[in-house]
């Protein structure tokens, strides 16, 4: 099925123009009303509390953290996979479905991109908190030393530095880039100096002329094809950090799919738990159609699906391994002490999304709305159980050990979305948030001669 | 005595085709031109700019470039400071793969990023002469350099290709 903004409903409304989209998109960053402020300082205030406890956690000490023998990853690297995950989507939709020409990506591209950057944003503080003394964290990065000293590259953990730095440069290039062509659309309309000044500057004078389309979309298309392999090969690295490990729970070699898959699929959901109150808000009902969210539906449903059949995987290699340590680690998952975490990420993300097989509920936005914020919790307790419940029954009974969460944890974690939410407020308000250019590349563009032979 | 100074024809269209039918006659007098689009399309790409853009080579030397400095960084700093794992080689080239293969993609990335910059000539923050701000909302433009002398020649070739309209201005 091909998918276009004007396919959705010829016979009642009439076709989107060029004209539409500009008006459409730059309405958007008419200066902001008191809900967009009420958000944004909602979002300041999660961020203040998740400062403050980690600032108290530096002066206090690492112990404060709650972490203690034998869990000595919890919450903090539980989230930065989870922001990991999260931000994976938003290359896929970019630059997977570019490559593959999927024309439902376009209205939904620029916000998934956006919340690419500020998700890997968030995900990169999580290690540096983790550190206790985030000071010390410039002695992941290779440079000479007084010391004489290099990091070991033969490491998962550095080689997380290469795969999580580059994959930030490369998506954050990418979306500026993306961007610039729609900022001169900004530029061009903007009435009060301030947008003035930082869409002149921001636009970088860019103008649309010929030889300038010619060189940006060459350029793009390699983007996109530099930026393709970042979406497995970052998640595979995430997912190294545990399988070249020899825990049981995390010495699988199936993690790097499995992970990639769990990153797409918690990443659209995230995409669909923004779009829909920003489609409500900016009133994008003609740009962001029932088509999207239903084409968006099957992306979750075969993602859901590969994560599914993850699980399953992993049961059945624990009890094939016959090693009793993985199989205790797979009995107690299920049925051991923290047996909700386990249960609610399986109907989280097993269960409950197989109801998109209906048609009518794929284009049901209040459905969606809800599906995709269970999928987010079930996301969050997947990264959990992998990781804490792991640690939790290693090798030796000796060994085990529980774990509580400290509020200096639930604070620094209720403020990464404060970080991730202030960002996101503010982008959609001062830059478009829908692509201008990318969506009027999917419309008929205007002709005197209808048979003159256009063509995408 | 004819008119030598150098002027800039602007024509203002609402359909791409005329556009490019604009463009067509004015290349066939061999003017010097420029075409402004709010979106890029094939159809502008071959009439304007049909060879391949320098860009993909550049991008192409820098991945190149940084897969070699990824290895190198790797096994130089593993040398320097060699941390033996059983009888492993020290310069283990699988698990050097990770910071290869990500400073391919890094370095191809910010290649393609400064070759972006310099071919398309930006930031340009000084004023285009004949760029009109409606060429980024929904009109395309052809504006063409030429001498006063030639003014209503372009003028003609534009307006019989159906331009909106045409206006001259100082200099390209």
């Amino acid at each position: 099925m091909e998918y276009t903004h004007n396919d959705h409903d010829p016979k009642k409304e009439p076709p989107v123009s060029y004209a539409e989209v500009n008006d459409t998109v730059l309405k958007m960053l008419e200066p902001p009303g008191t809900g967009w402020f009420l958000l944004l300082f909602t979002c300041l205030f999660f961020l203040a509390i998740g400062a403050s406890c980690w600032f108290y956690q530096m002066w206090a000490g690492f112990g404060e953290s709650g972490k203690s023998h034998p869990i000595g990853w919890g919450t903090y690297i539980t989230n930065f996979v989870f922001w990991v995950g999260i931000a994976h989507s938003g290359t896929l939709i970019s630059a997977v479905l570019y490559l593959f020409r999927a024309n439902f990506r376009q209205p939904i591209y620029r916000l998934a991109e956006a919340m690419t950057v500020f998700a890997v944003m968030t995900a990169g503080l999580f290690p540096i908190i983790h550190l206790g003394r985030p000071w010390y964290a410039l002695w992941l990065i290779p440079y000479p030393n007084q010391r004489a000293l290099w990091p070991n590259f033969r490491s998962p953990l550095l080689w997380d530095v290469f795969a999580v730095s580059t994959y930030f440069t490369i998506s954050a290039t990418f979306f500026f880039v993306g961007l610039i062509p729609d900022i001169a659309a900004a530029r061009d309309r903007a009435t009060t100096p301030f947008r003035k000044i930082l869409y002149g500057a921001t636009s970088l004078g860019w103008r649309g002329s010929h030889a300038q389309w010619k060189h940006y979309t060459s350029a793009y298309l390699i983007f996109a094809a530099f930026a393709t392999p970042l979406v497995v090969s970052v998640h595979s690295v995430v997912s190294w950090d545990f399988a070249m490990s020899i825990v049981p729970g995390w010495h699988a070699t199936i993690f790097p799919p499995y992970f990639v898959a769990g990153a797409i699929f918690s990443g659209v959901a995230m995409v669909i738990t923004l779009i829909i109150p920003l489609r409500k808000a900016f009133n994008l009902h003609r740009l962001i159609t029932p088509v999207h969210f239903d084409a968006m539906s099957k992306l979750i449903l075969l993602t859901s699906g590969v994560v599914s059949y993850s699980y399953i995987t992993e049961f059945y290699t624990a009890w094939f391994s016959n090693n009793s340590f993985e199989r205790f680690q797979f009995w107690f998952r299920p049925f051991g002490e923290y047996w909700t975490a386990f249960w609610g990420m399986t109907f989280c993300n097993c269960i409950f999304p197989q109801l998109l097989w209906i048609k009518s509920l794929r284009t049901n936005i209040a459905f969606l709305f809800i599906l995709s914020i269970f999928i987010n919790i079930g996301m969050w307790l997947e990264r959990f159980n992998i990781i804490f419940q792991s640690l939790t029954r290693e090798f030796i009974p000796a060994a085990w050990g529980g774990y509580n969460f400290s509020w200096i944890e639930i604070g620094i974690t209720v403020g990464a979305f404060g970080w991730f939410g202030m960002w996101m407020t503010l982008f959609i308000k001062y830059f478009p948030s829908v692509a201008i250019t990318e969506i009027k590349e999917v419309l008929p563009p205007p002709m005197r001669k209808t048979n003159s032979g256009a063509h995408h | 005595m004819s008119d030598s100074s150098s002027r800039a024809v602007v024509g203002i269209f609402t359909y791409m085709d005329d556009a490019l039918e604009a463009v067509k006659r004015v290349k066939a007098a061999n003017f010097d031109y420029r075409m402004y689009s709010p979106v890029p399309r094939h159809e502008i790409e071959e009439v304007t700019y049909p060879e391949k853009s320098p860009v993909r080579i550049v991008s192409l030397i820098a991945a190149i470039t940084g897969c070699t400095f990824g290895f190198t960084l790797s096994i130089l700093c593993s040398l320097d400071w060699p941390m033996r794992t059983s009888a492993k080689n020290i310069a283990s080239v699988p698990a050097f793969f990770v910071p290869g293969y990500e400073c391919t993609i890094l370095f191809g990335g910010v290649a393609t990023l400064f070759a972006i910059l310099v071919f398309c000539r930006l930031p340009n923050v000084l004023k285009t002469a004949g760029y009109d701000p409606r060429f980024t909302h929904d009109k395309f433009g052809v504006v063409v350099a030429c001498t006063g002398g030639q003014v209503e020649d372009v003028k003609s070739r534009m307006m019989d290709s159906g331009a909106d309209e045409v206006d001259v201005r100082d200099s390209l």
